[in-house]
């Protein structure tokens, strides 16, 4: 029998009458698809722990609450999505995997080709003819079909980066608008250079933040491989005049010193720190700020990356839901999946987590529509492009990507004072035998 | 008269035998236990790199693919030399640091003790902490150690320790001999506190001097020990994960990236086999290691038999 827990937390609904006509809205449109849950059933699900303990503790509390009303016994690990990928590959060894799990969009393609998950496309569409379609890059970044005959992972939230800046220092050196391009961001970096204080906290070292790279290379039209996903062509001309663009930026002294081996939070620390006036980020620093630095948090505006003479190319990176096929109890996986889509507490969700929305209903959400940094992350999945883009987004990319082949040419460069030529033959050759592993 | 067939004996095992049946017997669960814990997860990462496991999967049996990637791998390069690097140079200002300061509170000068716990405090901390601790003292900007160099003058501008190919592993090696003298320290003091006194005076009595009576008495005492503590340092420094991950992720541009964090990396991907593959290929040198100290701690137990 399909039991429907209404939303019924206080802090959700607070303060918040439209939050509560779309929760309604979500109720009552959300059930299509007919779940059997059986009383007296466990669930064990992982969650993905993200920096903000407020939505860790949401989840917690929502799979919780869901569990009780429908008299499931629940059991939520939260799993550090750094050792996400370790976790898992030790309960896939011992059999021991939970019903369902948070993970990044590359793990779930790699697991979804081993045929380890359910086929979810009944709840997917279930929950996008709900609350009103999925965003059509969210919808085609997590199309599994092809690797796995169908959807694996329902999208439950959207990161990406946002190009964070220093409006105080920036306006006071009359700059009033984002920079609109790559050019403009090192023109504006440069003038706001005064160490201790540097323009462009961007990284070029071997951690996430060190691939924004990759996009600025893409939007000068640069490409990792061919449009078969399969032949390297890093060394071009375009890659050159990125080279060019990142050595003049290097050169003129805008970049914090140790951006070159910055770990993952290198960037946060040193806007934080108000070392830097313009980062790429999650959105995370803004968060920090809020509560760390009210007076950084006010100075800080948010606008999309800069273009390249190809455009923005600025990547989505879906976060997914999945239900192991080894699950003893698919159907209150999915029923758990589909209800923590509900908007009531997706909305006290985003607030606290720092996620883009995946469906249309959500871009209404307060958040959405009143703070600045969920404000951009709103436009980032409006606006973004799909993980990869304009190259093929598969393994071997994924892999390239995970191996840091881009920041470690630009390494080569303004550590190694490589030239470019050479830089770019490195990187070329790492590349294609990485794509060549996958053939 | 006929005689009847003498009755068919059973042999059964002498004594010693026996002896050596009950022997084994005892010692069954210690072998059946690391068959389990140790063997068992050897030769399955030994299987795992032959093989393009990925996570969630099983694997085919790919022969040399994984060792033939890595082989033509730049980065695989730096990781051999960087290591033996890191290895090497830290090992010596172990020894130099903790023989020289065990030598010093060996002596007979005030709050010995104290010095002695105060010494332990490095390799006490935990690894995370200390190699943080480390980071920040790094920093280009903010960090302890080039506010030092500016408030005395020494040098003015900002030094990126960690973001310099000349710097980069030096700053590694020196956080990592600091996390790691205290155990030198205290290995090569029980060393010294087990030489007896009286060969020492012998030695002054023969008007040995204190490089003479170092020779002669002090390092033939500590010898042995010096050489385990190199061997399980140098494994335990091989092995390390967090000095170099904390500090600077192998970079900037391959300068610190050593044989674990490749692995860490080659996990990442996804692909097992080719991360077994980077543990796996230092595992021969890790083994010689590994039987060297053996060898040479059996030794030391025969010889005081």
């Amino acid at each position: 029998m399909v039991t429907r827990g209404s939303w019924t937390r206080r802090g959700f609904l607070h303060g918040a009458v439209g939050t509560v006509a779309l929760g309604m809205k979500g109720l009552s449109g959300a059930f299509a698809a007919p779940y059997v849950l059986q009383k007296g059933s466990k669930l064990t699900f992982w969650g993905g722990l993200i920096f903000s303990d407020k939505a860790n503790k949401l989840l917690q509390e929502a799979v919780k609450t869901w569990g009780d009303q429908n008299g499931i016994t629940t059991e939520v690990v939260m799993i550090n999505q750094n050792e996400t990928v370790q976790k898992v590959s030790a309960a896939i060894a011992s059999n021991t995997m939970p019903d369902a799990l948070d993970m990044s969009l590359d793990l779930l393609m790699v697991l979804s080709k081993q045929g380890v998950f359910l086929l979810l496309d009944d709840v997917y569409d279930s929950i996008g003819k709900a609350h009103g379609g999925w965003f059509a890059p969210v919808a085609a970044a997590t199309d599994t079909s092809k690797v796995a005959g169908g959807r694996t992972g329902i999208p439950f939230g959207v990161s990406g980066n946002l190009l964070l800046r220093r409006t105080d220092l920036l306006k006071s050196a009359g700059f009033e608008n984002p920079p609109a391009t790559w050019q403009e961001l090192v023109q504006q970096a440069a003038v706001v250079t005064k160490p201790p204080v540097f323009g462009l906290g961007l990284a070029f070292s071997n951690v996430g933040d060190g691939n924004v790279q990759i996009s600025a290379l893409q939007s000068f039209g640069g490409r990792i491989a061919d449009d078969t996903g399969t032949k390297a062509t890093i060394k071009s001309n375009e890659t050159r005049e990125y080279l060019r663009w990142v050595k003049d930026a290097w050169d003129k002294k805008v970049f914090p010193p140790g951006n070159t081996t910055w770990d993952g939070a290198g960037d946060n620390q040193a806007y934080l720190a108000g070392q830097t006036a313009f980062i790429a980020n999650t959105g995370s620093v803004g968060i920090a700020a809020k509560t760390q630095d009210p007076e950084l948090y006010k100075d800080t505006a948010y606008s999309s990356l800069p273009a390249g003479p190809k455009g923005v190319i600025s990547p989505i990176q879906p976060q997914v839901r999945a239900v192991f096929k080894s699950s003893k109890n698919p159907e209150a996986a999915k029923a758990l999946i589909e209800h923590l889509a509900q908007p009531a507490f997706m909305n006290a969700y985003f607030d606290a987590a720092i996620y883009g929305p995946v469906l249309q209903d959500q871009s209404k959400f307060r958040g959405f529509t009143q703070d600045s940094i969920l404000s951009g992350l709103l436009d980032l999945v409006q606006k973004g492009t799909a993980p990869g883009y304009p190259d093929v987004y598969n393994a071997a990319y994924a892999d390239m990507w995970n191996n840091f082949v881009v920041p470690k040419m630009i390494q080569r460069i303004v550590i190694d004072n490589w030239d470019f030529e050479r830089a770019m033959d490195e990187a070329q050759a790492q590349t294609q035998a990485i794509y060549d592993k996958y053939k | 008269m006929r005689q009847r067939p003498s009755p068919t004996v059973k042999s059964r095992p002498s004594a010693e035998a026996q002896q050596q049946l009950f022997a084994y017997a005892l010692v069954l669960p210690v072998v059946l236990l690391l068959v389990g814990l140790v063997g068992y997860p050897l030769f399955y990462a030994v299987y795992v790199s032959f093989t393009n496991m990925v996570v969630g999967g099983g694997g085919d049996w790919i022969g040399l693919a994984n060792y033939r990637y890595l082989a033509g791998s730049p980065v695989f390069t730096s990781a051999i030399w960087n290591t033996v690097v890191l290895v090497v140079v830290s090992d010596v200002f172990k020894l130099a640091i903790g023989l020289g300061l065990a030598l010093l509170v060996n002596e007979r000068i005030p709050a010995r003790g104290l010095f002695r716990s105060l010494l332990m405090l490095p390799w006490a901390m935990p690894a995370f902490v200390a190699f943080l601790t480390w980071r920040v003292l790094y920093q280009p900007i903010g960090g302890g150690i080039n506010l030092v160099l500016t408030s005395t003058g020494l040098y003015p501008g900002i030094v990126d320790w960690l973001g310099q190919r000349s710097t980069a592993m030096p700053a590694v090696i020196v956080a990592s001999v600091w996390r790691g003298f205290p155990f030198w320290f205290v290995s090569i003091l029980a060393g010294l506190q087990s030489i007896p006194a009286e060969l020492y005076d012998a030695a002054r009595v023969d008007g040995a001097n204190a490089w003479q009576r170092f020779r002669a008495v002090t390092w033939p005492g500590i010898r042995r020990i010096v050489i385990i503590t190199t061997l399980l340092s140098s494994i335990w420094t091989a092995n390390s994960f967090e000095s170099v991950w904390l500090l600077t992720q192998g970079g900037p541009s391959d300068a610190t990236m050593v044989f674990p964090v490749l692995a860490y990396f080659g996990m990442q991907t996804q692909r097992i086999g080719e991360a077994a593959a980077v543990s796996v290929a230092m595992l021969p040198a890790l083994l010689i290691l590994v039987f060297m100290t053996t060898s040479l701690m059996q030794g030391d137990g025969n010889e005081q038999d």
